[in-house]
């Protein structure tokens, strides 16, 4: 299979990778700006979040009527979002509106910072914050986040705290994005029909005028912590509970193998559905291989009726022992790679579902993968390398618990 | 559209097949016209039931043998129940169509509804009803239909704690032997498949599969409650929900309310997000969106702000659908309706949302409609079909749905 991919730096340092789709009619582009929670200071904490909204509310060129109404125009489907390790930013449409829409995107991640706009997006975040309190699984994963990564700024909510929030300025943020969004500090990738000499040309002319600033990116390994924590709270019904424990990141040799250990324990027709769901113990039980580039953590997880608790963590640590103890099955195995084929099937039909693959393997794996070399990633899996992997990051570790809801357990009633 | 067939098979099933030689995967869409609406008063949840125990066992297999027949082939399925159709899908490589299609009619056809594995889904349906309690959005959501639709539409698919109670395994099998049968189950096929092959397959696949007859097509009565409900919550934010009738799919002005709902709400663009969002910054959340069981339509407005802001909040949603009638302009119109045409332009480079999509048509029309038919009712909507529909459906009378800490002011509609 001829390799679909172009790859090109721009004199100012932003990156463009270009996947070719020659069957679709439609195409997707997107920055990546390396930039998320994990890059803030305490007392700036969800200013890469509270940025992505600026984002979209001027430029020196447009409005941010301008903006939206321009993206409607295209019929785009886009959005942005916030994570971590990175702020995300995109927009799909027909093929012959690519370029327009690359250079809509690329205006907006020059903008303007309103004073008169940023002030009333505060509000707009604080509604988020509000909305995310009233939801128990985003309250149960702060806390846990909070909890397993202390001390390091991946603790930190990527919406940032009410208090911080309220108290950020335009100029805080004006010096973060001086910084953050320097063009070698952003990846820009595109998919779908489209000619890459018109890409790149369309790169040049919308982001070739960016200047690069310093731009330092000062990373550290968290510390993953291990005990247990309780966030009594009479707001919800259910009691959530989670195991974390430690796990390879995204750019680790194990990579897919970890994703393989967590599909086995907890994803569709695993293990926990049939011992803990189909137990009647729980309806809500999985499992989640939460990976950063450097580091990861394995998190088990469920939502019960209270007086189940108990019953619930058992039945999580019973699984996550015998992976451990006994070899994996090879039906187990081979589950996992027969759905992935049919997953990245369904996933090269789409542009829009390309783009988040291609910036994981630009930003993970050094490279974008033709879909040959990702399934002969996930061949590599076997009963051994599982076992292999167990031994390093073992499942029935001691890890963390946390707990949220009514009851305050297990350090309690 | 591309060639593509549609046909009744002798046992009822009345199915579409959409060609597309280019891709590589293919997929097949289920809709069984046995949806909550079917239920009995009394066992409210047991459609969901059937769909969730439905594959735990067959003539055949155990519940695990026969996910382990489907992981072996790499089957992505999913299933779910609506008001009046439960539905199964199913992706997989061309090669392994055949394969997937008799799995899916085996245990159509041959369910056990092992006796363990209906209690315990019953057990999971009542914990879920409690988890509903910590979702203030989902629980709003739930109010709102109960008021606006009644008593046979308004129906939430995990049923009543007490109808639960009710449910036994042979209540199970009761549902699925009155319900699942050929003259019930629409399908649609989309992918790299040979329609004559598919059509063989779905013969042999699903003979015999009981009654033959059309059944299940009949309208189902709606009881819309207009007024204001609330319901005291602890919460941070505010859940509003109001609701009003409008058009079914099938109607005229379908296209019309499609390309209102696109300027209230169809991006970031639209009216509602600027005028509640970006201009008065009441909230994070606000949209806009109707539902349409076959022979209904229902439109609503949603939006979630803390408690100060809501009565506002209330005021500038409705504000904003009555001024759709003064100044609307042009530009608008055209974003909307490009948004819609686009969006199905985009989506359609994917299989599945083709083969879905095929299914629907079977289901609210009665046969495929061309993706450029539906572009061209879009495409053909002016402004004054907009104001001409706003004077047909005034808002005169609303259901509106609270959560939270607070009731809204006295003052204003609904």
């Amino acid at each position: 299979m001829q390799n679909p991919y172009t790859l090109h730096t721009l004199d100012n340092g932003l990156r463009i990778v270009i996947e070719k789709m020659p069957t679709v009619r439609s195409a997707a582009a997107g920055f990546l700006v390396r930039t998320g929670a994990r890059d803030e200071t305490p007392d700036v904490a969800g200013i890469s979040h509270f940025l992505e909204h600026m984002v979209f509310k001027g430029t020196a060129k447009r409005s941010w009527q301008d903006i939206t109404a321009d993206f409607d125009r295209l019929g785009s489907s886009y959005n942005a979002y916030t994570s971590e390790d990175r702020t995300i930013f995109y927009g799909w449409v027909r093929r012959n509106d690519i370029v327009k829409q690359i250079a809509l995107l690329a205006d907006m991640m020059r903008p303007a910072l309103p004073p008169d706009e940023f002030d009333m997006e505060r509000n707009v975040i604080l509604e988020e914050i509000a909305m995310a309190k009233d939801q128990h699984d985003h309250v149960a994963f702060d806390f846990l986040q909070e909890k397993v990564f202390a001390g390091h700024p991946l603790a930190w909510p990527i919406l940032g705290y009410e208090e911080t929030v309220r108290a950020l300025t335009r100029d805080q943020m004006w010096n973060y994005m001086q910084r953050r969004y320097s063009p070698e500090n952003i990846l820009f990738v595109v998919a779908g029909q489209v000619d890459e000499k018109e890409i790149i040309a369309a790169a040049e002319t919308h982001c070739g005028d960016w200047t690069q600033a310093e731009c330092r990116t000062d990373r550290t390994v968290p510390e993953i912590h291990a005990g247990v924590d309780v966030l009594r709270t009479g707001q919800f019904q259910q009691q959530f509970v989670a195991l974390t424990l430690p796990a390879c990141g995204a750019s680790d040799k194990d990579a897919e193998t970890a994703a393989a250990v967590s599909t086995i324990l907890g994803g569709e027709n695993s293990r926990f559905y049939w011992n803990i769901v189909q137990a009647g113990i729980s309806p809500r039980a999985g499992a989640y291989h939460l990976d950063y580039a450097d580091t990861g953590v394995l998190i088990l997880y469920g939502a019960c009726n209270p007086e189940n608790v108990e019953t619930l963590v058992e039945a999580m640590r019973k699984e996550a022992k015998l992976i451990c103890t006994e070899r994996v099955k090879d039906i187990e195995v081979d589950r996992v790679k027969t759905r992935q084929r049919t997953s990245l099937a369904v996933e090269s039909e789409a542009p829009y579902y390309r783009l988040t693959q291609l910036m994981d393997d630009m930003e993970y794996r050094g490279g974008p993968r033709t879909v040959d070399a990702m399934l002969a990633d996930v061949d590599a899996i076997t009963v051994d390398s599982i076992s292999a992997y167990l031994e390093r990051f073992p499942a029935d570790a001691e890890g963390h618990l946390a707990s949220v809801g009514p009851r305050q357990w297990p350090n309690g009633a | 559209m591309p060639d593509t067939t549609h046909e009744t098979l002798p046992c009822g099933i009345e199915y579409a097949v959409m060609p597309l030689p280019d891709r590589h995967i293919a997929s097949f869409h289920i809709r069984v016209l046995a949806g909550t609406a079917e239920e009995e008063t009394a066992r409210l949840g047991v459609a969901q039931i059937v769909e969730e125990t439905i594959t735990k066992g067959t003539a055949k297999r155990s519940g695990r043998e026969l996910s382990d027949a489907f992981d072996a082939i790499g089957a992505g399925c999913n299933s779910g129940t609506g008001r009046e159709t439960s539905t199964y899908s199913c992706t997989v490589l061309p090669g392994h169509f055949e394969r997937a299609l008799a799995l899916h009619a085996e245990f159509l056809k041959t369910p056990t509804f092992p006796q363990d594995a209906v209690e315990v889904n019953v057990a999971l349906a009542k914990q879920e009803l409690i988890g509903l309690e910590d979702d203030a959005h989902a629980l709003a959501d739930r109010l709102l239909d109960r008021r606006a639709w009644g008593p046979i539409l308004g129906r939430h698919p995990l049923g009543e704690k007490e109808t639960l109670d009710r449910i036994t395994r042979n209540e199970v099998e009761a549902h699925w032997r009155k319900h699942y049968h050929g003259g019930r189950i629409l399908l649609s096929v989309a992918g790299d498949v040979d329609p004559k092959l598919v059509s063989d397959h779905l013969q042999s696949a699903f003979e015999g599969f009981g009654d033959p007859d059309a059944a299940g097509r009949e309208a189902f009565p709606t009881e819309f409650q207009p007024g204001r409900f609330h319901q005291h919550k602890d919460l941070q934010q505010q859940q509003i929900g109001i609701g009003w009738p409008a058009v079914n799919a099938k109607h005229d002005r379908f296209p019309t309310q499609q390309v209102l709902l696109g300027i209230l709400s169809g991006g970031m663009g639209a009216r509602l997000f600027t005028e509640v969002r970006e201009k008065q910054g009441l909230v994070y959340w606000v949209s806009a969106w109707q539902e349409t069981p076959r022979d209904h339509g229902m439109l609503f407005l949603g939006a979630s702000t803390t408690p100060e802001r809501c009565d506002q909040t209330y005021k500038t949603l409705l504000r904003e659908v009555d001024r759709l009638s003064e100044d609307l302009t042009q530009d608008e119109l055209d974003r909307a309706k490009t948004g819609i045409i686009a969006s199905q332009e985009t989506k359609g480079d994917s299989t599945r949302s083709r083969c879905s999509e095929l299914c629907n048509d079977l289901f609210f029309y009665g046969e495929p409609i061309p993706m450029e038919d539906k572009i061209a009712r879009i495409d053909a909507v002016k402004i004054d079909d907009i104001k001409a529909y706003l004077d047909a459906y005034p808002r005169d009378k609303l259901c509106v749905v609270t959560v939270g800490p607070r009731e809204l002011a006295a003052n204003g509609k609904g």
